[in-house]
């Protein structure tokens, strides 16, 4: 779910949604998610001053609330 | 700029641009003017005098937009945005992305469009409010209603892309908003009528552009006080101030 999550966002935010990659590794409780996008999109998942990125970590906080863990995004 | 661009067809690296003038906030929101550009196509194939001049909005979250406005700028504004694209489509497109994320959430919940009617539905700015009404939905309002800000910001951003336009929805969740709304609108009475009585100026705790603008609009027609936003970013918050 949480991949699924990050993922739909991410392809409906970026130019080049076939670029969108989002790994998962889980420890227990806490799981890691990687969002990668093409270059040229980065802008488009960070925002000006990291608001994109901000406002992406708070819903995830949602997903990782539902499934009763903790979670970590790391872009680019 | 974008909008240039899309209006030419073409990519950044097509053309030439030439800033006319930086566009400015303005004091208080009043006065601001947006940024004005002009796009030259270079070397395309032959297009003879196919140069335009575009303005660019100041500012693409609408950050200062909580200072009421009088019309006349509120319609400027308006129209520099183009022409705007089907409300039904786009309210039909938030209402997909809302319920494809709640899907996946694997939250339960009624997914409800409405035409927006009152400041804090966002009224003027927004071309619908998608209602979200279920069980235990504080999850998606969060503290101070900061998720939802996100969920609405991030639904927004989705929108555009989209749809190629800056056509804005509002989200609800179970009438957070509206009795948001309420409640600020009572504080905003409550903190005039201190300001009649001492004549002191009573300066509101930091609110988030929305909340802002409910209390200026509340406020707005009040002949004892007048309503400034001080402070920058996140600690930006109205004073209410004796009208003199």
């Amino acid at each position: 779910m949480l991949k699924d999550f990050v993922e739909y966002i991410a392809k409906g935010l970026v130019d080049e949604p076939e670029q969108v990659q989002v790994t998962e590794q889980r420890h227990g409780e806490r799981v890691n998610l990687h969002l990668q996008v093409a270059s040229g999109d980065m802008g488009k998942v960070i925002g000006k001053n990291g608001r994109i990125a901000h406002a992406l970590r708070n819903l995830i906080k949602v997903a990782a609330m539902q499934e009763g863990v903790r979670v970590n995004l790391e872009i680019g | 700029m974008d909008r240039a661009l899309r209006q030419l067809g073409l990519d950044e690296s097509q053309v030439e641009i030439e800033i006319l003038s930086q566009g400015r906030a303005g004091i208080l929101g009043f006065g601001g003017e947006p940024a004005r550009v002009r796009v030259h196509p270079i070397d395309t194939g032959p297009q003879p005098g196919n140069i335009r001049e575009e303005p660019e909005p100041e500012d693409e979250d609408g950050e200062e937009d909580d200072e009421p406005q009088p019309a006349a700028i509120r319609r400027v504004h308006r129209a520099e945005r183009g022409p705007r694209p089907d409300s039904d489509a786009v309210t039909t497109a938030a209402v997909d992305i809302v319920e494809d994320l709640l899907d996946i959430l694997d939250i339960d919940a009624d997914v409800n469009p409405r035409p927006p009617v009152t400041p804090g539905d966002g009224a003027g700015m927004v071309s619908a409010v998608i209602d979200i009404e279920g069980d235990d939905l504080g999850l998606l309002i969060g503290r101070r209603g900061e998720t939802l800000a996100s969920f609405q910001y991030v639904i927004n951003l989705m929108l555009a892309r989209k749809l190629h336009n800056k056509a804005l929805v509002g989200i609800d969740v179970g009438g957070y908003r509206r009795r948001r709304e309420e409640s600020l609108r009572n504080l905003a009475g409550r903190m005039a009528e201190r300001v009649r009585m001492t004549g002191q100026s009573v300066t509101l705790e930091p609110m988030p552009p929305n909340e802002r603008r409910i209390i200026h609009i509340a406020l707005s027609e009040s002949p004892h006080v007048v309503t400034v936003s001080i402070g920058e970013g996140d600690a930006r918050k109205v004073a209410i101030t004796p009208r003199r």
